[in-house]
């Protein structure tokens, strides 16, 4: 929706969301909509190991933001 | 054998098989459908066939009437059926979970539907022995019309955008009818202000059917508490509360209105008695809630915030007496009860939809 107004988005997700993930970009028309995934789960993790599986992912964020615009 | 049909089973074959590949199925085989069959569904509702039985705005999709009736013939409905079909995608349209993406959800829920009034009979409904199991045509494939709908007229295909953790069998077919006959109580659509002679359907987003043995007993109290002590289980507690259909069998109805209880006393007194102990929930760390999303998790997680029952000891799991909901299902012939457990606090009046008359054409 963002992308489609002219902003650039990003998708954060688990790779246990992988292929809804992708499906509903194929739907919404943006087949090449890359969502950015960490490790699954997050709920029972501590805030430490979020941090840890989140880390490596902000350079992909950042690529994706600007890769979009 | 002269008198049979002569029909090329190779061909048979290859139509069914096509439909497995196209995916068009929940699994099991499908029957084929042609123009002329979607046509004598379509002729039993006064609806046209582009009109929209319901839209998930989220998907950019909707399900039209042809829709409906195309995968209500694939799921082995007879065009009779079709106007409960129609009326089952009312009550989910009213119940409102559906457009909300409760399909997609991770929680894995399934549509109960239940009938009510003289279409019971005139379709051939089970509302007595094995009312949740298999052996019945019309119980098997209206609720199995839904949910062929869901695949093929959303896509709500299982590992793709259905991402249901584990699901339940429900999510096959899930259609029961009211034991009217053998209920001391008014019908269920009778008691939310229906005509008698009318039918209806009633959409109940659910999670699970529990199963209650109780034969032993002779004292409502007794029954009722093992009522309240299945619906309260933490187990069930994602939000602060939840909601429940308690599906009575006839023997344990009956006991209940010997003892001179009617739907509203049971429902008070399960109201009263369906609690957790503050002690219990902390023994599985569901003694607060989250102050983003209010599921429950534990008062030592970073995000908890205290639930609405804070300081006390006693933690409700029904917001009010609506909450529950209770109904007449199954055979005269144990103390069996179950209770379903339906998605979401509730509270309101139950998602009734009345089941249209065929047009006068069709009959």
């Amino acid at each position: 929706m963002l992308e489609r107004a002219g902003v650039p988005a990003v998708s954060i997700c688990t790779d246990a969301f992988a292929a809804p993930a992708r499906a509903m970009a194929e739907m919404y028309g943006l087949p090449d909509f890359e969502p950015v995934m960490i490790p699954h789960p997050i709920a029972s993790l501590s805030r430490a190991e979020i941090e840890a599986n989140v880390a490596p992912a902000i350079v992909d964020v950042v690529r994706v933001l600007l890769g979009a615009s | 054998m002269t008198d049979l049909p002569v029909i090329d089973i190779d061909e048979v074959r290859q139509v069914m098989e096509d439909y497995f590949e196209r995916g068009w199925t929940d699994g099991l085989p499908v029957m084929p459908v042609t123009e002329s069959v979607v046509e004598e569904f379509l002729a039993m509702t006064d609806l046209g066939p582009e009109e929209v039985v319901l839209a998930m705005p989220h998907l950019d999709r909707e399900c039209t009437v042809r829709m409906a009736a195309i995968n209500a013939a694939m799921a082995g409905c007879l065009p009779e059926y079709f106007p409960v079909v129609l009326a089952a995608w009312s009550a989910l349209r009213l119940e409102g979970y559906v457009e909300r993406a409760i399909w997609q959800s991770t929680t894995g829920t399934a549509p109960m539907l239940l009938v009510n009034g003289p279409v019971r009979e005139r379709i051939g409904l089970n509302s007595k022995g094995n009312v949740f199991g298999s052996g019945f045509r019309p119980n098997a494939t209206i609720g199995r019309a839904i949910r062929l709908t869901a695949i093929n007229a959303f896509g709500l295909r299982p590992h793709e955008l259905d991402q249901a953790t584990q699901g339940n069998p429900a999510k096959y077919t899930a259609c029961i009818a009211e034991n009217e006959e053998q209920s001391p109580w008014p019908a269920f659509h009778v008691e939310h202000g229906l005509d008698v002679d009318s039918s209806a359907v009633t959409a109940m987003t659910m999670r699970s059917v529990v199963h209650i043995e109780a034969r032993h007993t002779t004292v409502p109290e007794q029954l009722a508490l093992d009522l309240a002590d299945t619906i309260r289980r933490t187990g069930a507690l994602i939000h602060e509360t939840i909601s429940a259909c308690i599906a009575l069998g006839p023997e344990h109805a009956e006991l209940f209105a010997h003892a001179g209880w009617d739907k509203d006393a049971l429902r008070g007194f399960v109201h009263e008695h369906a609690f957790n102990s503050r002690e219990a929930l902390t023994a599985v760390g569901k003694d607060a809630v989250s102050g983003k999303t209010r599921w429950r998790l534990s008062s030592a997680h970073p995000d908890s915030v205290p639930d609405s029952a804070s300081g006390q000891d006693v933690v409700p799991v029904l917001t009010s007496e609506q909450a529950v909901q209770i109904v007449v299902v199954g055979a005269h012939n144990s103390g069996v009860s179950a209770v379903i457990e339906t998605f979401g606090p509730r509270g309101g009046a139950p998602a009734i939809a009345p089941v249209e008359a065929a047009p006068a054409s069709s009959v």
